[in-house]
């Protein structure tokens, strides 16, 4: 069960901000401050703005956290917070803290090079100490002062949070663990930038996926967070349930390190919906990992007609709005999923003119609709192959 | 917990022994450490390098141009147990083979990526062939394609407990019922980058003499046939914990300890072996804590190979299995694999080496 719910996102730094955004269809497209952009065409991105760590995070030093990290912080203590946690139930609780991402603090390893360029042989102690991938999961776990927790990163870039899911998922039923901290976490960086701008899946100005005149990605950034536990816990805390993660696929294309496999996303998509213990004409709403390249979304909607025939869902990309936040893109999805079914509602793909008839899909062109939603699934498709498919359902109490 | 853990099957090794298994079980029964590669980073931290290894030599010309030394290692390593291209395809039922590895890739495609972007005449003038290398999962996804595992296909970061944490990645994957078998293990490469992060992130020499190297075993279900028929060890317990600073590591790994004991149902006295992470400092401590004046026998590694990071605990395990093959007094009781990293994560596994046969 979903009992918590936390973002840090280009469209809001809050649960509330967040919905709000994802109704509104908004889209916040800035030219990008994190580096140096002299020398590139165009250089917009969905960064976060006026962002407050010390708003959110308690305990940690936020200066001793990279920008990933603090993201990854904040995020879990508005999940803390939504879903009612407090200290004692936090202190005597087993906790996974799972926390996907593609780059990790790359951020600060370009600042470290940057370093090393203008004056070779520096390199900042603090930034060198806090540039670990795996901080981002143990910063969470010291944030809440878990010193019994497993703290895990899992960094299966682009579609990482939607592993961390599956984990938390995965030890929950197990018995494993109470609570599981589950999302993803990425900070905009000058590394990921230039290599999509070299290989041309940089959007000039605007992200449109599906769109017949869709030009690619825009970098974004953030971080998604879910807490879950099981339904015996929920109840005996008394919790609200936002949605239920009820099933999600793995696998791999073992065929290319960049280009999505029709046959693979196919077959991952099959595996979720099988775990789920749903058919695919129960799916009401698809969320697509919809990256706005030309290559992703033909292929990626080819896979989704392949499994749901010729009249698949409803099928929209929260990265329209978004921007493609790397390890957190899944996870910040999920938290849009869980608040679609919660609040009844679909969350547009913005930026939209012309479906292409490649894709053949309604993606909810511009602007949100209401919807009476009880299965959703999200997508989540990486470079090296790794596909991970997540299935939620609306929680409706007393149905159980 | 009475429900049994995944069984190792099989291992490999690319060590800095040496590649493969014979030369990673020489080494340790040998008990001389590696040698300090002259060709180290000395100024920030020396290492001990897996000797003569060169992705073309050892997978050949094809596809091994623009691919790093962490991801050669890894389809190396992977290789030796999966088999080769000609293992590809899906089994008719159920998912096909799949891949868990510990590993952060490594930070010096990563850095040199940058800099070629900072110091290139425009900023976008970088090699897009060498783009997948600079995301952490390169490896295992390289691994997947050449060698037809199309099961899950995982990557775990932890540092130098990332093997254990692997490991309870793949157990959770086959509890419930996602993957048949894994291949399970980590992967590190020495590089100037790591050195000076490791240099400069401790303010200084530390005296650690860094290692590299890939370590994969092959998991089977509980219960499963090769488990039956093939079968090293039991994977019987896994537990994990976060410190906040390095004086909270012997209480917080102690802590750990005791629920592993507890959820294998066993006793400090029923462990006859242990691989821990170091020789000194505080994981000793907590050692010292739980087995008082009857400890068991230690199988050291990290002095052996240095600090292998991602691989550490992967090696570590391996190090259970050579000293079980040679000690009858180890096989069908418990061994234990401690993990303490220096960014917070710490953790412990208890397998059980089953007979010789």
């Amino acid at each position: 069960m979903i009992t918590g719910l936390g973002a840090v996102s280009s469209i809001g730094a809050s649960v509330t901000e967040f919905l709000a955004g994802l109704r509104a269809g908004r889209s916040e497209v800035r030219p990008i401050s994190a580096f140096d952009t002299t020398g590139f065409e165009h250089a917009g991105g969905c960064e976060i703005t006026g962002f407050e760590p010390e708003r959110w995070i308690e305990r940690l030093d936020p200066a001793e956290l990279g920008r990933a990290a603090r993201f990854a912080v904040a995020a879990a203590r508005m999940a803390a917070g939504h879903a009612g946690l407090t200290p004692g139930v936090l202190a005597t609780s087993r906790v996974l803290v799972a926390v996907g991402t593609t780059d990790g603090e790359t951020r600060d390893l370009d600042r470290l090079v940057a370093q090393d360029v203008a004056e070779p042989g520096a390199m900042d102690p603090r930034i060198a100490r806090r540039a670990s991938a795996s901080r981002l999961s143990t910063s969470v776990a010291r944030e809440f002062a878990l010193a019994d927790a497993e703290a895990v990163t899992i960094p299966t870039a682009c579609a990482a949070g939607n592993y961390a899911i599956g984990h938390g998922l995965d030890a929950i039923r197990a018995g494993d663990a109470d609570l599981a901290f589950c999302g993803g976490a990425d900070a905009v960086c000058l590394k990921t930038f230039a290599g999509f701008y070299r290989l041309g899946t940089i959007a000039p100005d605007r992200c449109r996926p599906f769109d017949l005149d869709r030009k690619g990605i825009l970098v974004g950034e953030g971080s998604g967070m879910l807490v879950l536990e099981s339904l015996e816990s929920a109840l005996a805390r008394g919790a609200r349930i936002h949605a239920e993660v009820l099933g999600y696929g793995l696998n791999c294309d073992a065929f290319h390190q960049v280009a999505p496999l029709e046959q693979g996303v196919a077959d991952c998509m099959r595996l979720a919906v099988a775990d789920a213990g749903v058919t695919p004409d129960e799916v009401d709403l698809i969320s697509a990992h919809g990256t706005g390249t030309k290559a992703n979304d033909s292929t990626e909607a080819r896979a989704i007609h392949a499994v749901f025939g010729d009249r698949p869902p409803r099928t929209v990309s929260m990265k329209s709005m978004l921007g493609h936040t790397m390890g957190a893109a899944s996870a910040l999805a999920a938290v849009g999923c869980t608040l679609a079914l919660e609040h009844g509602f679909i969350p547009p793909t913005v930026n939209h003119t012309t479906t292409d008839p490649e894709c053949g899909l309604d993606c909810v062109p511009n602007e949100s609709v209401t919807a009476d939603l009880r299965i959703v699934q999200n997508n989540g498709l990486a470079f090296g192959g790794n596909n991970a498919v997540v299935i939620f359902g609306r929680y409706d109490e007393g149905a159980a | 917990m009475t429900d049994m853990g995944p069984v190792i099957t099989a291992w490999s090794a690319i060590s800095p022994f040496g590649l493969g298994a014979d030369a990673f079980r020489a080494g340790l029964r040998g008990g001389v450490p590696a040698p300090v590669s002259s060709a180290g980073h000395a100024p920030y931290a020396p290492g001990r390098l897996v000797p003569d290894f060169d992705a073309r030599t050892v997978l050949g010309k094809k596809g091994t141009r623009s691919m790093d030394r962490v991801t050669a290692l890894s389809v190396a390593a992977v290789g030796e147990l999966a088999g080769g291209p000609e293992a590809s395809g899906t089994p008719a039922e159920g998912p096909g083979p799949g891949l868990v590895l510990g590993t952060t890739g490594s930070v010096q495609s990563t850095m040199d990526f940058t800099r070629s972007s900072l110091e290139g005449e425009r900023p976008f003038y970088v090699d897009p062939a060498r783009f997948p290398n600079t995301v952490m999962n390169c490896a295992a996804g390289q691994c997947a394609i050449r060698h037809g595992l199309k099961g899950p296909n995982a990557t775990i970061a932890g540092g130098r407990a990332a093997g254990l944490l692997a490991l309870n990645y793949a157990r959770r994957l086959q509890a419930g019922g996602r993957a048949g078998t894994l291949f399970c293990g980590g992967a590190e490469e020495y590089s100037e980058a790591r050195a000076r992060l490791h240099h400069h992130g401790r303010g200084g020499p530390d005296g650690t003499v860094l290692g590299e190297g890939a370590a994969v075993l092959r998991l089977e279900p509980a219960g499963s046939a090769a488990a039956e028929r093939d079968g090293l060890a039991e994977v019987v317990a896994l537990e994990f914990g976060v410190s906040e600073d390095a004086g909270e590591i012997p209480a917080a790994l102690l802590r750990c300890l005791r629920r592993a004991l507890e959820r294998a149902g066993a006793r400090p006295a029923d462990i006859a072996l242990v691989a821990p992470g170091a020789a000194d400092g505080p994981e000793q401590a907590a050692l010292r804590d739980l087995f008082g004046h009857r400890p068991p026998a230690q199988a050291d590694c990290t002095g052996l190979i240095g600090d292998a990071a991602a691989a550490a605990a992967s090696f570590q395990v391996l190090a259970v299995l050579v000293r079980a093959e040679e000690d009858p007094a180890a096989a069908g009781r418990l061994a234990l694999v401690t993990a303490v990293d220096h960014d917070g994560t710490l953790g412990c596994a208890l397998l059980r080496p089953y007979p010789a046969r």
